[in-house]
C-alpha cells in the first residue's frame, strides 16, 4: 500500500482543511461536502461549500453524527449525477451507505469524489448535547489516542472505540476506508499511527491517484505504519463484536424477549427516518394497508383478551429488517434517532450479520456488485425448499 | 369429546402454477384439511417477506409461500427471486430465534393437483404438531 503523508501543524483536521482548499483552487473540485459546527448552538451539520473561505469552519472528524453523510449525499445527487465535481468528506460508514444507495439509484457517485478518513467512532447524541464541551474534550482525547507521542494519557487509556462511544461504533471493524474496511472512497485519510505528527493520504483507486497527481502530491511512500496499527486495532474489533453480540442473544433471542427489548418503542419511526438505506418513498408501514378499521382490532382484542396500542410495533421491526438487512452498514445512526434508548442499531447490526453472511454480501464494499435479492443463480438455496 | 386443534393456515399461491394446482385439487375432489385460507398472487415474487412475517405475528399457525418450480415460472425468474427472499426472511426470523418452521416454501406445477393435496396435508400435519402459534396470545403485538 502506497501513499502520501502530510504534516500536521496544529491538529489532524489543518491538513486536510488545507489539502481541500489547495483541491478547490486547483480545479480537481469544485465544491465540498463536509460537516461544520452549526454557528448557533452545538450540533455539526453537512454542508455544501464553494467559497473556499468558508471551510475554515469545517471539521472533516466532528465528535457526533447527526445526520447520516450518505442522506446528505443523496439529497444533492439522487436526481442524476452533479453538473459540478464534489468532494464529500466522509467516515467510512457513510462511503459505505452512500455506495448502497447508488446501487439503489439514490446516489449518483459519476461526479463525485469520495474522501474516507479513519474514524474513531462518535459520541451518542444525547451525551453530547448534554455536556457539549466535556464531550468534546473526551472525543479529543480519543482522538489523540492515535498518536500516542500526542496523547496526554497512556496510550491505552483512551484506546479508539471506547466505552464512551456509541456502542455500535464500539463494536464496529469497517473503520478504514481502503479494502482492509471493504470501503470503495477513491481517497482515504489515515490517522492511524501516524508517529510523526503526520496524517497519511491513501488513493483507492485510479480517480484517487489523479486527483493525487494534479495537485502534485506524490504518493509512493510506504503505508505500513497505518497499515500495522489499523489491523491491529481491527482484530480487537472483532473479538469485542463477537463478545457483544454473544451477550446480546440472550438478550432479543425468542418472542417474549424481542418484545421485551421493543416494548419502550413509541412507534415515531425516527430509526427508520435517520437510517440511510431506508429511502422508500411510500414506506408499507405508513401506507394504506396499516390503516385497519375498528372492527379489525376489536377482533384482535377480543381473541387476545387485550391489544397493546399502538400495535405492530415488532411487524415495523421485524419488516424493517427484511427490507434493508442486506444494505445495513452498521453505522449507528438508527439509535441515536431512538427517544427511548432502545438498541435498535445493535439488534439490526446482528441480524445484518447474518443476512449478509447468508449471501456472502458486504454492503458497500463495491458499487459494481449487484444487491443480493436483485440477482440468483438457478441452484441455490434448496434447503428453504419444501 | 375435546375439539382437536385445527390449525390456520395462510397461503400465497402463484396464479400461474400453484392457484391453479388448488384449482385441479379441488375439481378432482382430492381430500385434504380445510386448514388453507389462499391468498392468490400474480406471482410467488409479489410476496414480500412483510407479507408472511404480517400473517405470521397476527398469529397464523402457519404460512405458504407456493409457486412454479424453477425454470417454469410464468415470468421466467420470479420464483428464483421469491427463493432468496425467501432465504432472507428464514435468516432474520431464525436469528432471532423465532419459529421459522411454521413458514415453508415449495414449488407445486400447475398440473400437480395430487402435489398440492400432498404439500397441504403434509403441511396441517407438522403444524399440528407445533401445535398454535403461541402469538396469537401475546397481548402487545
Amino acid at each position: 500500500m502506497k501513499g502520501a503523508i502530510l504534516k500536521v501543524t496544529e491538529n489532524v483536521a489543518n491538513p486536510i482543511i488545507n489539502f481541500l482548499e489547495k483541491g478547490l483552487d486547483k480545479k480537481c473540485f469544485d465544491a465540498v461536502l463536509i460537516p461544520v459546527k452549526v454557528p448557533v448552538g452545538n450540533s455539526f451539520a453537512w454542508v455544501l461549500i464553494q467559497n473556499k473561505s468558508l471551510l475554515e469552519d469545517a471539521n472533516p472528524l466532528p465528535p457526533v453524527m447527526p445526520v447520516q453523510g450518505a442522506k446528505a449525499l443523496s439529497s444533492i445527487t439522487r436526481m442524476g449525477k452533479t453538473n459540478k465535481k464534489i468532494a464529500a468528506i466522509m467516515r467510512p460508514c457513510e462511503v459505505r451507505a452512500a455506495v448502497e444507495l447508488s446501487k439503489l439509484e439514490q446516489v449518483n457517485l459519476e461526479n463525485i469524489f469520495l474522501i474516507s478518513i479513519d474514524c474513531p467512532g462518535v459520541l451518542p447524541l444525547k451525551d453530547y448535547l448534554e455536556r457539549p464541551e466535556e464531550a468534546m474534550d473526551k472525543f479529543n482525547e480519543i482522538l489523540l489516542g492515535a498518536c500516542p507521542e500526542r496523547s496526554r494519557r497512556a496510550q491505552n487509556d483512551i484506546e479508539w472505540g471506547n466505552e464512551s462511544t456509541r456502542p455500535a461504533c464500539q463494536v464496529c471493524d469497517k473503520f478504514v476506508g481502503t479494502d482492509l474496511g471493504f470501503c470503495q472512497s477513491d481517497l482515504h485519510i489515515g490517522i492511524l499511527g501516524t508517529k510523526d505528527k503526520n496524517i497519511f493520504l491513501i488513493p483507492n483507486n485510479e480517480k484517487g491517484k489523479s486527483i493525487l497527481n494534479k495537485m502534485d502530491i506524490e504518493a509512493e511512500k510506504s503505508m505500513d505504519n497505518w497499515e500495522k496499527k489499523a489491523k491491529e486495532l481491527m482484530e480487537v474489533r472483532k473479538k469485542k463484536k463477537k463478545e457483544v453480540q454473544e451477550r446480546l442473544k440472550f438478550k432479543v433471542m425468542g418472542i417474549d424477549n424481542l418484545l421485551d427489548v421493543f416494548s419502550n418503542c413509541i412507534n415515531c419511526h425516527n430509526c427508520r427516518s435517520a437510517c440511510p438505506i431506508c429511502y422508500c418513498r411510500q414506506c408499507y408501514f405508513e401506507s394504506e394497508k396499516m390503516k385497519l378499521p375498528s372492527d379489525d382490532y376489536l377482533m384482535r382484542a377480543k381473541s387476545k383478551g387485550a391489544l397493546r396500542f399502538l400495535p405492530d410495533t415488532l411487524l415495523f421491526h421485524l419488516g424493517r429488517m427484511t427490507h434493508m438487512s442486506l444494505s445495513c452498514v452498521g453505522c449507528g445512526a438508527c439509535e441515536d434517532a431512538c427517544p427511548m434508548s432502545i438498541d435498535v442499531a445493535q439488534i439490526f447490526s446482528f441480524v445484518a450479520d447474518n443476512s449478509q453472511g447468508l449471501f456472502n454480501y458486504i454492503p458497500g464494499k463495491n458499487a459494481e456488485e449487484p444487491l443480493s435479492l436483485r440477482i440468483y443463480k438457478e441452484d441455490e438455496f434448496h434447503e428453504v425448499e419444501t | 369429546m375435546k375439539d382437536e386443534f385445527a390449525p390456520k393456515i395462510v397461503g400465497f399461491l402463484c396464479n400461474w402454477c400453484t392457484y391453479a394446482a388448488a384449482d385441479l385439487a379441488g375439481t378432482s375432489k382430492l381430500k385434504m384439511p380445510p386448514s388453507l385460507a389462499v391468498i392468490r398472487v400474480m406471482c410467488s415474487s409479489r410476496v414480500d417477506p412483510v407479507l408472511v412475517l404480517r400473517a405470521f405475528l397476527r398469529g397464523a399457525d402457519g404460512v405458504l409461500v407456493a409457486g412454479c418450480h424453477p425454470g417454469d415460472c410464468h415470468y421466467e425468474k420470479g420464483n428464483y427471486y421469491a427463493r432468496r427472499r425467501f432465504a432472507l426472511l428464514k435468516s432474520v426470523i431464525e436469528t432471532l430465534g423465532l419459529d421459522s418452521e411454521r413458514l415453508q416454501l415449495s414449488w407445486i406445477g400447475a398440473s400437480e393437483g395430487p402435489r398440492f393435496q400432498q404439500v397441504v396435508t403434509e403441511f396441517t400435519d407438522k403444524i399440528k404438531k407445533l401445535g398454535q402459534n403461541p402469538m396469537q396470545k401475546k397481548t402487545s403485538l
